[in-house]
């Protein structure tokens, strides 16, 4: 990026940074989860994105770095952050550990085992007292959004910084081979699998991270709501919404899809849900390569260019 | 890169449209909730809401809360939550912080209670909640939680008591119950209300909520020949439950659940197979019930038969005895101050529909449960806190005798 | 020892009522590679269905299920065509994803249509029940089970031995042959994805019969349906009726033995295991 575009990402990592003094409440909540929400896109991306192993098991992640947190706090009453680093130990240690075997496996099934990782760690863990079993922890309340906001936009500037570095980096466009070619990419001396091993903790490291956060500022988390499909799914489709392997891409994605949602959810509650899946059909079937895609292209074709995706993928 | 000029100005347009919503002010006094409308636990989510707004329509019929000489309406304002509790701690999050509602009435459910009295504490604003029994809630030293339904732990007191003075006494117990909150706080408890009664416990099993296969425990149960089955869990696994139990040709001489005896629907689900079947509540529709606005608990109950289409069942009469314990409070604290509201909050004593609203040191109500059965489709009181009322009938037949 | 034996008929016949449920999705997948992560909210539309032409038309549960294939088989022949055409040649997480979507928009209309609160299906023999020595076998579930090994034969014929099975097998494989030779890839498809969802569709009519109802019971059915076929195997409709047993005793030796809390993580546990191990299923050839 030239010295330009440096510029502009400071300037609105500062504008970001400032909206808690003259934003209200309300905003600065919608803020929180947005930018959370762009933390596990990001981290999705990194996997999904970039090297094509599309997870839908980073919730798991999520809900360990929540989990850890929560541990740390209620039960062994250590500071947040000791849980922090709790959460995301335990996090690298599952990805790796589990990442080894499951990392083996190709296009779909690799999806369907990390769905299948997402529902026995749930279940295990709704049957460990450490935990709260399946009735949970709750927090101490702390009462100060400024704080969780800024740790939350820190962890975005990190995330992003992290993907920045990745597409300049040996690593990176190791990642982008095995996602185009894997065998080739093999063959010409990649190491795949650490390669893919390491893009896999590298996600489920800032997805803890995100998911402690979500612990601390929501105070309560039960296996349900720490492991919820929905919340991988929401990550995907705002990384393929927003432009997969791409660096800002999963932020655009994150940012626009959040900002719709609220907006109809403060005023209809119940079609937020019936909207989301709406969302997810339209943006599959009309724009499956993202929403820079869609900008990068429509100059050229115009409204033509929705037709062709169709077409593309239609039988 | 014109991806970035896209995101910087959907973040403004986002922050503008946010600015712009500011709430109205009002001189209403203002009771915000958030309740499960849709989702799994709709169908007891929608008692709240109803008996919310009927208690609040009442109230304000009768002109209102009084404070400080002027009286002021109460208004509600209610989100639905989808069954979702991390959507609910943000809605409550919400209401206390954009909607700056005055205070906030309860969700459904003890798990949803949980969770959500973390916000009314963090913020400081008194909730009065009438859906959460577990003894969790109130054992954390929180301030600005109340609740209307008796401790999770008691909810088999009156049956244990029951069982103790059945011919012939039962010999063998099992103990099933889910595994949230309300239900594990209410294994807990009877466990020790089985020793204390001298009762053996030959099964004490905790489930996954939710299950819809307990083919192997009531075999488990007809293996190990328990007498008396008591069951904590929710209303679609007590269903599943009861016709798995016929279809196994599984009868024990009594089974006793925590929740559905109660309501209508539970009911009208099994038909004639819901025979025999004992439950609990703390409130039953009696003239006796002597309340402020509705004159008592048995033209409540007709009055909100005839407003809504379906029988009030404990749950409606929690709801609508929260309201009351908000005006209640107002008008002794003479304001709206949150801290003096919540202190007159924990001195109240008056009696309503719901019957004697009062709060324990810890904000949990103390009711005792009468032990309901339902005779030939019909919901009887067997069992309350001066013995038997109706003689229960026991023991149940096999499944084919009937 | 009795104990034990009820245990494992229990899951048998449990078994059975699992394969019924996946076998449509095992088709889809196996044959057209779709993944259809809404396969449980047609499951809960079917069994809306059954209980509607039982509550309405008195029209008997088991009867009634051909009915309830048929209309559901139209449903599914129109979302193929109508939707999931538009995704099938495109990269194979787009069809989780509207698939899942998918899920989301039936759960929430079903809700809207039939309100959340649960229903039954009451036929005066549900809830019979069959001494067999010490043992007690629930009537609706043998009726269920007998179904489903006759389904899965059934498919088994089908796509083996008929010309619109085998048709529909080469069109799978080969879209440019099939072509060539005239033949209609969108209708084969939308035919087997209609033939998945009528499937589904019987799988939610008997399930309402040992089961309560609720719009909200389609994730975890699709879950479960998951772990079966993927247990079981994809290249063969005998897997499911293995998977399904399998599955089925897992559960219940589990709750037996461990705890009744630990019915999930046994029959998710052995889906990782499985796909680790042999991805292809027990009985599913491995590549």
């Amino acid at each position: 990026m030239n010295g330009m575009r440096w510029i502009l990402a400071v300037i609105a990592v500062a504008v970001l940074a400032c909206v808690p003094w003259f934003g209200s409440d309300v905003v600065v909540q919608f803020g929180i989860s947005t930018l959370l929400l762009a933390v596990l896109a990001q981290g999705w991306n990194i996997i999904g994105g970039y090297a094509g192993y599309a997870s839908f098991g980073n919730s798991t992640f999520f809900g360990l770095g929540a989990y850890g947190v929560a541990i740390a706090m209620v039960q062994w009453n250590m500071p947040f952050w000791v849980g922090m680093v709790f959460g995301a130990v335990m996090a690298v240690a599952f990805a790796v550990l589990l990442g080894l075997p499951v990392l083996r496996l190709k296009g779909h099934y690799f999806a369907i085992a990390t769905l299948a990782l997402a529902q026995v760690v749930a279940a295990i863990v709704s049957n460990i007292p450490l935990f709260g079993e399946n009735i949970g922890l709750v927090l101490p309340p702390l009462n100060n959004d400024a704080m969780f906001y800024e740790m939350a936009l820190a962890l975005l500037v990190a995330a992003t910084l992290t993907v920045w570095w990745l597409t300049r980096s040996r690593f990176g466009f190791g990642l982008i081979a095995i996602r185009e070619n894997e065998e080739g990419a093999a063959v010409m001396g990649v190491n795949t699998t650490a390669y893919k091993v390491l893009a896999f903790a590298l996600s489920g490291l800032f997805s803890a991270l995100a998911g402690g956060i979500q612990a601390y500022w929501i105070t309560f988390l039960d296996p349900a709501s720490a492991f919820d499909i929905s919340l991988n799914v929401k990550m995907i489709i705002m990384t393929v919404f927003g432009g997969p392997g791409t660096v800002l891409g999963p932020i655009v994605g994150a940012f626009v899809l959040s900002a719709i949602s609220e907006v109809l959810s403060s005023e209809i509650t119940s079609v937020a849900s019936l909207f989301f899946g709406v969302v997810v059909v339209a943006a599959v079937v009309l724009m499956p390569r993202g929403l820079a895609d869609v900008v990068r292209r429509f100059r050229k074709s115009g409204w033509h260019y929705f037709a062709e995706n169709i077409r593309a993928h239609k039988l | 890169m014109p991806s970035k000029a896209i995101s910087f100005s959907g973040l403004l347009a986002g922050v503008a449209l946010a600015l712009a919503i500011t709430p109205a002010s009002a001189k209403d006094i203002v009771l915000g909730a958030s309740v499960q409308l849709t989702g799994s636990s709709a169908n007891t989510g929608r008692y709240y809401k109803d008996a919310y707004e009927f208690a609040v329509e009442k109230i304000n019929e009768a002109g209102g809360v009084k404070v400080g000489g002027e009286q002021m309406k109460l208004a509600l304002k209610i989100y639905d939550n989808q069954s979702d509790v991390n959507l609910s701690v943000r809605q409550y999050t919400q209401l206390v912080s954009q909607d700056k509602v005055d205070f906030l009435l309860g969700p459904f459910a003890s798990n949803f209670a949980l969770a959500d009295s973390a916000i009314s504490e963090k913020y400081q604003i008194p909730m009065i909640q009438g859906g959460g029994a577990s003894d969790q809630i109130f054992s954390r030293n929180f301030k600005y939680i109340f609740g209307t339904l008796a401790p999770a732990s008691n909810y088999f007191g009156s049956t244990v008591e029951m069982l103790k003075g059945l011919d012939p006494a039962p010999q063998s117990v099992a103990l099933l119950y889910a595994d949230d909150a309300f239900d594990v706080s209410v294994a807990d408890g009877t466990r020790k209300l089985l020793d204390d009664a001298g009762l053996k416990t030959v099964m004490d099993e905790k489930y996954s909520s939710n299950a819809s296969d307990f083919n192997s425990l009531l075999s488990q149960i007809k293996s190990n020949g328990a007498e008396a089955v008591l069951v904590a869990g929710h209303e679609t696994e007590i269903l599943n439950f009861v016709r798995q139990a016929k279809s196994l040709a599984v009868a024990p001489k009594m089974y006793s659940f925590t929740v559905g005896v109660p309501s209508e629907d539970f009911r009208k689900a099994l038909g004639a197979d819901a025979d025999y079947a004992y439950g609990m509540t703390a409130w039953l529709p009696s003239a006796d019930n002597k309340d402020r606005w509705f004159g008592d608990a048995a033209q409540f109950a007709d009055a909100y038969k005839k407003k809504f289409g379906y029988d009030p069942d404990y749950h409606a009469a929690s709801g609508a005895a929260d309201v009351e314990a908000f005006a209640q409070a107002i008008e002794d604290a003479g304001g709206t101050d949150p801290a003096k509201v919540r202190d007159a909050i924990a001195k109240l004593s008056f009696d309503s529909l719901y019957g004697k609203i009062a709060f324990a040191e810890n904000g949990q109500i103390d009711l005792p449960q009468t032990v309901i059965q339902v005779q030939d489709g019909k919901v009887v009181d067997v069992y309350g806190a001066n013995g038997v009322i109706n003689k229960p009938k026991y023991p149940m037949p096999a499944w084919n005798a009937r | 020892m009795d104990l034990l034996a009820q245990i494992l008929i229990n899951g048998i016949l449990l078994g059975g009522l699992y394969a019924i449920m996946a076998l449509g999705l095992a088709l889809v997948w196996g044959v057209l590679n779709i993944v259809n992560l809404s396969h449980g909210a047609f499951i809960m539309l079917g069994a809306y269905l059954s209980w509607y032409l039982y509550t309405w038309a008195g029209i008997d549960p088991f009867l009634g299920l051909p009915i309830t294939a048929v209309l559901m088989f139209c449903l599914g022949y129109a979302v193929q065509r109508g939707l999931l055409n538009f995704v099938v040649r495109g990269p194979m997480f787009n069809t989780l994803l509207i698939t899942f979507g998918l899920e989301v928009v039936l759960t929430y209309l079903a809700q809207l249509a039939f309100s959340a609160d649960f229903r039954t299906i009451n036929p005066s023999y549900a809830g019979n029940s069959i001494p067999f020595g010490p043992i007690v076998i629930p009537q609706a579930r043998l009726m269920a089970f007998g179904i489903a090994i006759l389904l899965t034969v059934a498919m088994w014929i089908f796509l083996l031995r008929t010309r619109l099975g085998r048709a529909i097998r080469a069109t799978a494989q080969n879209l440019v042959a099939a072509r060539l030779y005239g033949v209609d890839p969108r209708h084969l498809y939308a035919v087997t994805f209609g033939i998945g969802i009528g499937l589904a569709g019987v799988a939610g009519g008997l399930y309402g019969t040992v089961s309560q109802i609720n719009p909200y019971i389609g994730a975890t059915l699709t879950a479960k349906c998951f772990a079966i076929a993927i247990i079981g195997g994809l290249d063969s409709p005998l897997g499911v009726i293995v998977g399904g047993i399998v599955l089925g005793l897992i559960e219940s030796l589990a709750i037996l033995y461990v705890g009744a809390t630990f019915g999930d993580v046994a029959s998710f546990g052995v889906l990782v295991l499985v796909l680790i191990l042999r991805p292809s299923g027990l009985l599913g050839k491995t590549t």
